[in-house]
């Protein structure tokens, strides 16, 4: 983990309400798919906070993009930086996807905010030799991220939206096949999380879920971000709870965390 | 006294800048990015008797200038922390204070009782002032309390014994000269102020606690106005934080009566703020005209004054 100045590059607007930040360092920036960054921008009173975001792509080794939806101060802030523009980054942060020693066969799946890190995940298990089949969610066509440029990694994309207007219309889970996956990795709204969980839990294949949570720090220091553990650390009494999404997290294995 | 170091209430510091307790852990995660060497002292996230578990989240909120948190003092408690923590921090050149907190006065004397003659610790801070959990003001709510509670842990240790004082009471003064009685060696102000957030989507408040500290550069002029009010008129040495985030911020601390400051809520936008504010500090010192930290507490402390003349 370092501080990082980053150049703002292009400002991509990929779909309703979102915005790609492509922004470029002075060295390599090498990070893991599901790490994250805490970005920060300006200096206005309610965005004292850095903010927490996945990086999404990356096409040489000192550029890398964020892809973010605007919901409050931090990002619209965020969204207001142009070309030209400097932002500070923390990062790498957390434990990202684990990736598998030999090919196999992969569903990945995000909705929303929580399909920028599969860009890096579905790299990075193609290069292991992995078959991989990405679901992406959306509410509806126009709000649709990351489908296009996952495929173009050459993964297998199926779209599921709220209300039908592209793809399957329903819940992304109700895509995944029922044989033939060796591990899903899912990234996304706790609804969704939640049943890949059961799904995993209930004899299917290992699962691996990106949380996400409210932070301050992001690398461990204020105890904020916190997740149930499914089985507590027996020698830690009441206070072994908890997990650290920034820390033990943002990515843990479907038997870990009680949603 | 020459350069950097300070010393105080029996308490000696290579130079007067803390890490606040609750933003900086045990130590672990920031001794990743710099040695701990450099910094005055490390007061460690609250320690109580037991483990705790801390509140249901959320836990943390946005602000404007600054945060609010109600994490509920989840900490591994003593055990773990005289096995594990203090071992650690025994590793680096830099005082420990240790953050005390307890349900009731049994709590907090069995924590300040179990850290007393072990090797590495510099003093004890009791913690009377957390906003976040049910009893956490108990002993700030009464002079007469605190002073009980102060002078019960006066019994258990020999210690530098530090008294956290809330900004939540209507006369922080007045609970300063209690803990002064009950054989407090100095205070620490100030804790963070009660606050709430309202998230509008969901039509309730944001933390899971309902209610929060708030803390960051937001509380600063709050803090600067209690350490001067104590430093003046109870008469022990300070340790002032509060919205600490540059040497400047941290030399208005000291000009407002401060022995030493803490930096906070700061490491969580800049991980490394403690050891640039050592350097800043210095920089601002001599910009000043003062050749060290005791000279600009003498030149400013309004108690000081009164005392030479
Ligand atoms: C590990 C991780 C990775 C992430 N990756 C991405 C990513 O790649 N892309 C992405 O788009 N997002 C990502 N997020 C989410 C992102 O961090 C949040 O969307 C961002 O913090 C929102 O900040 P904001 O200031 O824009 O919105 P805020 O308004 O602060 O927060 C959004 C929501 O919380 C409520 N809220 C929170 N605090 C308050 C308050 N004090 N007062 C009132 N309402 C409040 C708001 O009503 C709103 O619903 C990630 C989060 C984590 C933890
Ligand atoms: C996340 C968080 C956790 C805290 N935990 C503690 C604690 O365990 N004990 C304590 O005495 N103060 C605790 N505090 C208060 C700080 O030590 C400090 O008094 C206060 O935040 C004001 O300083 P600042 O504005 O520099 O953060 C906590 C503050 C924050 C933000
Ligand atoms: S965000 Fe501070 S501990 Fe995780």
């Amino acid at each position: 983990m370092r501080q990082w100045e980053l150049l703002v590059g292009e400002v991509l607007a990929p779909a309703r309400g979102y915005v790609e930040l492509r922004l470029e360092a002075t060295q390599a920036l090498e990070a893991e798919p599901g790490q994250f960054f805490m970005l920060r921008a300006g200096n206005l009173p309610d965005t004292y906070l850095p903010r927490a975001f996945s990086w999404y792509r990356q096409d040489a080794p000192r550029r890398l993009s964020f892809l973010f939806r605007v919901e409050g101060p931090g990002t619209r802030e965020l969204a207001r930086l142009r070309t030209g523009d400097l932002l500070q980054a923390m990062g790498p942060l957390g434990r990202g996807f684990p990736l598998p020693q030999q090919p196999i066969r992969a569903a990945i799946l995000g909705g929303g905010v929580g399909v920028p890190p599969l860009w890096g995940l579905a790299k990075a298990l193609l290069q292991g030799g992995s078959d991989v089949l990405a679901l992406i969610g959306a509410r509806a066509k126009a709000h649709i991220v990351g489908a296009k440029e996952i495929a173009a990694l050459g993964a297998r994309v199926l779209v599921a939206t709220d209300d039908g207007s592209e793809g399957y219309r329903g819940p992304l889970t109700d895509l995944l096949p029922e044989e033939g996956i060796d591990a899903i990795y899912a990234c996304g709204p706790e609804g969704m999380l939640r049943r890949v969980q059961q799904i995993s839990l209930a004899d299917g294949p290992p699962a691996y879920l990106a949380l996400e949570a409210p932070m301050a720090c992001g690398y461990g220091v204020c105890m904020g971000c916190v997740v149930e553990r499914a089985e507590p650390p027996s020698d830690q009494g009441e206070y072994g709870r908890w997990a650290r999404v920034c820390r033990e997290g943002p990515v843990f294995a479907a038997q870990e965390v009680r949603l | 006294m020459t350069g950097q170091a300070v010393s105080f209430a029996g308490l000696s510091l290579k130079n007067p800048v803390l890490t606040a307790s609750g933003t900086f852990g045990y130590g672990r995660e920031a001794a990743e990015l710099y040695d701990l060497g450099l910094l005055g002292g490390v007061m460690v996230k609250g320690v109580s008797r037991e483990p705790w578990p801390g509140n249901a989240p959320l836990r943390v909120a946005r602000a404007p200038g600054g945060m609010l948190n109600a994490i509920g003092l989840q900490n591994p408690g003593l055990e773990h922390f005289l096995s594990t923590d203090l071992p650690f921090l025994r590793r680096y050149d830099t005082a420990v204070v240790v953050n005390v907190v307890g349900h009731d006065l049994q709590g907090f004397v069995d924590v300040v009782r179990g850290v007393t003659g072990q090797a590495g610790v510099g003093a004890v801070e009791l913690n009377i002032s957390c906003p976040n959990v049910a009893d956490g003001l108990l002993f700030s709510q009464d002079p007469a309390s605190a002073r009980k509670l102060v002078a019960a842990a006066r019994q258990a240790t020999d210690l530098p014994l530090v008294v956290k004082m809330s900004p939540n009471v209507t006369d922080p003064v007045a609970l300063g000269l209690a803990c002064k009685e009950g054989g407090a060696d100095a205070l620490s102000a100030i804790n963070t102020l009660l606050g709430m957030a309202i998230d509008l989507r969901r039509r309730a408040p944001v933390l899971g606690n309902r209610t929060g500290g708030l803390s960051g550069p937001a509380v600063k002029p709050v803090g600067l106005r209690i350490v001067f009010d104590l430093a003046a008129q109870v008469g022990l040495p300070v340790i002032g934080m509060g919205g600490i985030e540059t040497g400047s911020d941290a030399l208005e601390y000291i000009m407002a009566g401060a022995s030493a400051v803490a930096v906070g809520t700061a490491v969580f936008r800049d991980p490394l703020a403690p050891p640039r504010i050592v350097r800043e500090l210095v920089d601002e010192l001599e910009q000043h005209g003062f050749e060290s930290a005791a000279q600009a507490w003498a030149a400013a402390n309004p108690a000081a004054k009164e005392a030479a003349s």
